[in-house]
């Protein structure tokens, strides 16, 4: 079931809640699409505009075609999950699986056995007898989860889902609820603020900054090519060269870089700024043919890559090598430094 | 030991007044109600008493009549309060206002709104009066008998007037520490609006609300003053009962008094500890879950 969201708007005047403003969004049915922004950046507002439990200012929320805007939450189709639990303490972890099932009136054995096969998929076999309160929280977690898709919604919301989990726990969380979707083939609109956390989850990225879409697509390509320089930056993005494309060449503070062919005209032409990502980087001998020289600021070892500083002739940038490649760097030390033409990409000038 | 006291110590002034003033009278009660009272040559302690009490209509009468009052105004009280408590929950213009003049309302003594209740709704109150002067009644007299009545309604509507604003305020507290997110929850995975209250807030609230409850009812049940301001003569609420035959010059009549004593507070210790019973298991079971 295809999820569409067209100009949705959403302010809240003198509360505290985040505005969405004029928002377009598609889930693929069946897909994981996963809503990015940082905190504060009206996620959980989108969320609960699509679950029914606020209503929009403005928009239309259609769901397979139909629209469900005037339906009330329990009638959408949709079932969202928070980001605590949320579990009810006064049910056992069976009751609280079936209690979706239970408000539709099913009788008592289909609900047992649905509730029976869901325990087992989400690993929780042997603990629906036990109350909300004897729970780690990795097995709350899944409750919630399960208690979502055992009724096999058109819709899943999941709303921060790895973000009150240990590390070590999140990567099973992950693996289960990729498994999960993978099984059911629910329409999936993952919540989050981490970019890792996106990237691995969804098949397409929307993210959000500050109530508005400010791209939205397959993860590489909001990676590779991000459409502005405030998508640039959340991405991890640390090389950023103002300047002007003519005719294929990007004058900047270093000198002409050639740009690929294959970008698009807008940004072949006018103002704009060059970013390329810290591990396209390549670092060679100062007398590398073609290279540009640079002078080694500092390097940082990070655990599996290293970050070393540039400084171009008064302009800096970072790249990230091997640790082993770092380790033969010294401070000051000339190298020469490529920026290979496919990694170059050019958004336009914010000012 | 590191430098901190045992707090059995630091209790101690506040258990010495608990003990010596409470436990003290409740003993002497205790003994007196078994009829062991050298001063009018008895000795022999027997249960003579508590036979006697449970033997008079008029005892069974003002029980009777006293368990009528804490039942009802606690009900009726539970019932609005949970009402205005999920009222007061959403925002709406006047809501402070309304918020305002709830917490207000406890700050009133229970005299001074018995005073205004009987001056309002009494036959020879101010409604008495409207209703006579509207035409709707031929005498002021006709008026209902809401105050000094059989069925105790003037001390009922104060105990409501009272208690309602008492136990909406211990429900919003809840309600605020619960938050709506569990409601949002149950309506996402399919209940109406009538369900998610049936089956998640409603249980949810249970221990709050059989708290505030088991609190109004030990009051309804053994406060003597609105009683006696707003009760009929006969048959009399348990307090004033027990306090009527305290002090009557009859020296010999104080063993019943005692035991009438003894049964109120036997009753309200049954309520706290039903409401424990009851309540306590479900606030362990509510506390992390969220």
């Amino acid at each position: 079931m295809t999820l569409e969201v067209r100009g949705l708007t959403k302010t809240h005047p003198g509360g505290t809640l985040a505005t969405i403003r004029n928002l377009d969004l598609t889930v693929d049915s069946g897909r994981i699409t996963a809503l990015l922004g940082p905190s504060g950046a009206g996620k959980t507002t989108v969320m609960k505009l699509i679950a029914g439990l606020l209503a929009p200012d403005a928009g239309q929320v259609t769901l397979a075609g139909r629209s469900i805007l005037h339906l009330p939450p329990e009638q959408r189709g949709v079932v969202m999950v928070f980001q605590n639990p949320l579990l009810f303490p006064h049910l056992t972890v069976a009751e609280n699986v079936g209690f979706g099932l239970r408000m539709r009136g099913l009788p008592t054995t289909e609900i047992r056995a649905r509730v029976t096969e869901m325990l087992e998929r989400t690993q929780l076999t042997g603990l629906g007898s036990r109350r909300p309160a004897e729970l780690s929280g990795g097995q709350a977690q899944r409750v919630a989860l399960a208690r979502a898709l055992v009724l096999k919604p058109d819709l899943l919301l999941l709303d921060e889902p790895l973000s009150s989990l240990d590390p070590t726990l999140r990567d099973d969380m992950r693996a289960l609820i990729l498994t999960l979707q993978r099984e059911t083939a629910v329409t999936t609109l993952v919540v989050t603020h981490d970019q890792t956390e996106a990237v691995v989850l969804a098949d397409r990225i929307a993210l959000l900054l500050e109530g508005c879409l400010a791209q939205h697509g397959p993860p590489d390509q909001i990676y590779r090519q991000p459409a502005s320089l405030a998508v640039a930056r959340f991405f991890g993005g640390a090389n950023f060269l103002p300047g002007r494309a003519t005719a294929g060449v990007f004058q900047s503070a270093i000198g002409p870089i050639p740009l690929p062919a294959g970008l698009p005209g807008a940004l072949t032409d006018g103002p704009g700024v060059l970013t390329i990502r810290p591990e396209a980087i390549d670092l060679v001998a100062p007398a590398h043919p073609g290279a540009l020289t640079a002078r080694i600021v500092a390097s940082t070892f990070l655990g599996t890559q290293s970050r070393v500083e540039l400084d171009l002739g008064g302009t800096q940038l970072q790249a990230l090598v091997s640790p082993d490649f770092a380790q033969g760097l010294t401070k000051g030390q000339a190298l020469g430094v490529v920026l290979p033409p496919s990694a170059l990409w050019v958004v336009p000038d914010p000012a | 030991m590191t430098g901190r006291a045992n707090p059995f110590w630091l209790l101690a002034p506040a258990l010495l007044v608990l003990g010596g003033l409470f436990l003290s009278a409740l003993g002497l009660t205790l003994i007196r109600s078994f009829r062991y009272m050298p001063v009018i040559g008895l000795t022999e302690p027997d249960l003579a008493a508590y036979a006697a009490v449970l033997a008079s209509p008029g005892f069974l009468a003002s029980l009777g009549l006293s368990l009528w009052i804490a039942v009802a105004s606690t009900g009726i009280s539970a019932v609005l309060a949970l009402g205005a408590a999920l009222l007061l929950r959403q925002t709406f213009p006047g809501r402070r206002l309304i918020g305002f003049l709830v917490q207000m309302n406890l700050t009133v003594p229970h005299v001074v709104g018995a005073v205004g209740m009987a001056y309002l709704v009494s036959q020879s109150g101010v409604f008495a009066r409207l209703a006579h002067a509207a035409g709707v009644i031929d005498a002021p007299g006709q008026f209902p008998a809401l105050t000094q009545d059989p069925f105790a309604i003037g001390i009922i509507l104060l105990y409501v007037w009272k208690e309602v604003p008492f136990i909406t305020l211990i429900l919003l507290a809840n309600l605020q520490s619960i938050g709506a997110d569990h409601e949002a929850t149950a309506r996402s995975l399919g209940a109406s609006p009538w369900q998610a209250f049936r089956h998640v807030t409603l249980p949810m609230l249970r221990p709050g609300l059989l708290a505030a409850s088991a609190l109004v009812f030990a009051f309804a049940f053994g406060a003597y003053e609105i009683p006696l301001l707003l009760g009929a003569s006969t048959p009399k609420a348990l307090p004033v009962l027990a306090w009527q035959s305290y002090t009557n010059v009859d020296l010999a009549a104080r063993p019943e008094a005692a035991a009438m004593a003894v049964i109120i507070a036997l009753i309200g210790l049954a309520t706290l500890l039903a409401y424990a019973h009851f309540a306590q298991p479900m606030a362990d079971r509510g506390r992390d879950a969220r």
